[in-house]
């Protein structure tokens, strides 16, 4: 069986897909989400093989979606979208396949073929995401995309993970490794990722150790491991 | 006889020679090659022509010399010097050449020195030419001053070739003191005056080209909008009166193919306008494709109207429209009158200029039309995002509730023959609220409880009369930029309401997503653009965004609604 994400904002679409994909027989529908938020956390933690992804998403667009994915856990992808052919055709060569809405269960088969093939020869997936241009954070109930270039320091901890401007603090579910990957920033910790640009004055401790500090007066440690590339970094 | 008074007695000899040799040159300049000479821009042929007359002159200036001491004072230097200064250094050598080898086959013991200097003195006369134009002082060319000084400067060097090269020396020098002073002032003045007499000649062919310039640019100025109208009795009227009055002929007529449009001027007592063309020449030129013209001296127009017509001459010019004739303007002149050279031309430019005007005017009514057209397929052009979204909704819905689906698909049906039957330009409240509807039924079913929708409308309003494709746009705005970007549901409120003497739609979305309604530009314009066209200026729309809180877009209309002049012509 095959295990499928779709992620489609109209709750009618969802269903639709779901049930074709059902009739085929091939397919296991593992969750579906309504928008891109939701999308990453099922993805990171059910590890579909294939998403399902709608282009055109409230906040956070299909493509922005994956550009937030860990490429270790990147699914195969296949858009699917009303009339967006145009800005499909620039990703054609990356992604695996395109629908176009409403879909009939011929186009279903001919994709769910295609993807059964993949899988069997464990075709490496073809997406690669892109860089990240804002990150998508949970305040209450609302959700806020920081831009990068706001962002002094991200830091990890048991709460989860969180972005560190000079105004406020922002939960994220897009993981470190991820940020460290494909934005700026720069990893000085195993907990933390520092924004170069933000930095202030770094303090030289005992131990082969040093602290961070930004340009908002947050304190960012730097541990051994990291300490020569970031002082390379700032040309000491 | 003692030499001063010698030299006196030619000096008046000399001038009364040159006033006869002046008279030609006066007859010269009112020829008609004349006119068409521009000083300091010569052409081959114009060039020979001057050879051959400056030649002429000089010559003749020899013939109306008089013999002195074996020798001829005379003015033959006139003719050289001038070729020079007007036509440079090569065609002043050549005059003074062939004049002075001309005088050479006259004898006597100055042959061979007159002959050289002559020569000489068409050279001195080429180089003024070329200080000055090197200068940049081509109007000099035609100065009597550089004339008077350039053949003062040329009589001096030839009485200096005489006593150069005549034998024996003394009788070259008793011929010179005698000569000297009767040569270089008839020769110097001769020359100034001459080219006086060509400089006014050249001014008053100018400032008949200026006045000429200036009635054509007035004609034009007030004809210019006159066949943006079309072209028929009414336009040709007005095209009939400025015509008449500008060029102050007798009489114009404009007819189309088949008959008189209008007719000013002598005669109009019976050529009337509607009456079937009868003038041979107007029906030549329309038949013909060209420009008809009886100039009633060789031959005579003649009415086929009424012997008792005024009329003896015209000039007919068809009148083309895209290669096509379409019609003819025609100027008379009465029996007793010249038709003028400069009237015929004017026919013929203004009539190449309407012709223009008429197709710029069709060019203009094409791209306006082509304007009207585009937007009206804008507005009713269905977005294919919408479209499609619908259909894969109603798909869906077809699985669970097939009752809905067929309600939808009714919906779907109702707003698509909105859209294209719209024929007016304005439909009532209710009608455009209808249309909304069936939007709204549709856009709800695919985003299910993501959308909201109150509607707050004063009934008393629904007769009222509004632009069509006002609303509906402007909700779509409303959800695409705002409600389908939020995460938690959101809502439209669309209101009616009459406030402080205006009728007032409102249209409120919960998202806020001001950057977003930058990008809605267009559609919003063209809303904008209809409602302040049909309704009036002081209508239209406004937007106000407060940031993650709300979009509010308002549209003002007259309290009673708008009238439309053109929802008739559709």
């Amino acid at each position: 069986m095959i295990r499928v994400l779709i992620i489609d904002d109209e709750r009618h679409a969802r269903e639709e897909m779901e049930a074709l994909l059902s009739e085929t027989g091939e397919v296991e529908v593992v969750n579906s989400c309504e928008n891109a938020f939701d999308a990453l956390k099922a993805i990171n933690q059910h590890r579909p093989d294939v998403v399902f992804l709608d282009i055109q998403m409230p906040m956070v667009n299909g493509f922005e979606l994956l550009s937030m994915v860990n490429q270790d856990i990147m699914p195969h992808v296949v858009f699917v979208t009303a009339y967006d052919e145009y800005s499909l055709k620039a990703f054609e060569e990356k992604t695996l396949d395109y629908i176009l809405k409403p879909v009939s269960i011929e186009r279903i088969n001919k994709t769910v073929a295609k993807l059964k093939e993949l899988l069997v020869t464990a075709q490496p997936v073809a997406f690669e995401a892109e860089e990240i241009k804002r990150i998508p954070c949970l305040i209450g109930k609302r959700i806020k995309l920081i831009g990068l270039d706001k962002v002094e320091f991200v830091s990890t901890g048991t709460r989860g993970h969180y972005l560190v401007t000079s105004e406020d603090e922002y939960y994220t579910d897009i993981t470190l490794k991820v940020l460290e990957e494909r934005t700026n920033l720069i990893r000085c910790h195993k907990q933390y990722l520092v924004n170069m640009d933000f930095v202030n004055e770094i303090a030289l401790l005992e131990n082969g150790l040093g602290v961070i500090t930004t340009s908002s007066d947050g304190s960012v440690p730097v541990s051994r491991m990291y300490l020569k590339k970031i002082k390379s970094m700032l040309l000491l | 006889m003692d030499t001063l008074l010698f030299t006196q007695h030619n000096i008046f000899m000399l001038l009364q020679q040159m006033s006869v040799f002046l008279v030609i040159a006066y007859l010269f300049t009112k020829s008609p090659v004349f006119r068409t000479f521009n000083i300091g821009d010569l052409r081959p042929k114009q060039m020979i022509i001057l050879y051959v007359v400056f030649s002429t002159f000089s010559i003749m200036g020899t013939y109306f010399g008089f013999p002195i001491n074996d020798a001829i004072a005379n003015t033959r230097a006139i003719g050289a010097v001038l070729a020079g200064i007007i036509g440079g250094p090569a065609l002043g050598t050549a005059v003074g050449l062939t004049s002075g080898l001309h005088r050479m086959t006259l004898g006597g013991f100055t042959a061979v020195s007159c002959g050289i200097s002559t020569t000489l003195e068409g050279l001195i006369g080429g180089l003024f030419h070329l200080y000055l134009v090197r200068n940049n002082q081509q109007s000099k060319l035609l100065s009597p001053k550089i004339a008077f000084i350039a053949t003062f400067i040329a009589e001096v060097v030839q009485m200096l070739t005489i006593l150069a090269t005549a034998k024996p020396y003394t009788e070259a020098l008793a011929l010179v003191q005698v000569i000297y002073l009767p040569m270089i002032v008839a020769n110097s003045c001769g020359s100034a005056i001459f080219v006086s007499i060509i400089r006014d000649q050249k001014s008053m062919f100018d400032k008949l080209g200026v006045i000429f310039s200036n009635k054509a640019l007035r004609i034009a100025d007030k004809t210019l909008s006159i066949l943006s109208k079309g072209f028929n009795e009414d336009t040709a009227d007005k095209l009939a009166k400025v015509i008449h009055h500008e060029t102050g002929v007798g009489a114009v007529a404009i007819t189309d193919r088949e008959k008189v449009l209008a007719f000013q001027g002598l005669g109009s007592d019976h050529h009337t306008v509607g009456i079937t063309l009868t003038s041979p020449e107007t029906i030549r030129a329309i038949n013909e494709d060209r420009i008809i013209f009886v100039d009633g001296v060789k031959k005579q127009w003649k009415c086929a109207l009424s012997d008792k017509c005024p009329l003896g001459s015209i000039l007919s010019v068809p009148l083309r429209f895209d290669n096509e004739v379409i019609g003819t303007i025609n100027l008379f002149e009465p029996k007793d009158k010249i038709f003028l050279t400069m009237n015929k031309t004017l026919g013929e430019g203004i009539t190449n200029l309407l012709s223009n005007q008429l197709l710029y005017a069709r060019y203009n009514k094409q791209k306006s039309l082509l304007v009207e057209a585009e937007l009206k397929l804008i507005q009713a052009q269905i977005n294919p995002h919408f479209l499609f979204n619908a259909l894969n909704t109603i798909i869906a819905i077809l699985r669970r509730d097939s009752d809905r689906a067929r309600e939808l698909l009714l919906h779907i049906s109702n707003f698509f023959r909105t859209n294209l039957k719209r024929k007016s330009d304005l439909a009532t409240l209710e009608d455009e609220l209808d249309h909304v509807n069936s939007y709204l039924v549709i856009e709800k079913a695919r985003f299910e409880d993501r959308l909201n929708i109150i509607m707050d409308i004063d009934s008393k309003l629904l007769n009222i009369k509004i632009p069509v494709f006002t609303l509906q746009p402007l909700i779509e705005n409303s959800i695409k930029h705002g409600i389908s970007d939020m995460i938690t549901p959101g809502t439209v409120k669309i209101s009616a309401k009459s406030i402080d003497g205006m009728t007032i739609l409102a249209i409120e979305d919960n998202a806020g997503n001001c950057g977003e309604w930058d990008s809605t530009g267009l559609g919003m314009n063209i809303v904008e653009k209809c409602i302040k066209s049909i309704c009036g200026d002081q209508y239209g729309l406004e937007v106000e965004c407060v940031p993650d809180e709300r979009t509010t877009v308002t549209v003002k209309l007259p309290e009673r609604g708008c009238r439309s002049d053109k929802s008739t012509d559709h």
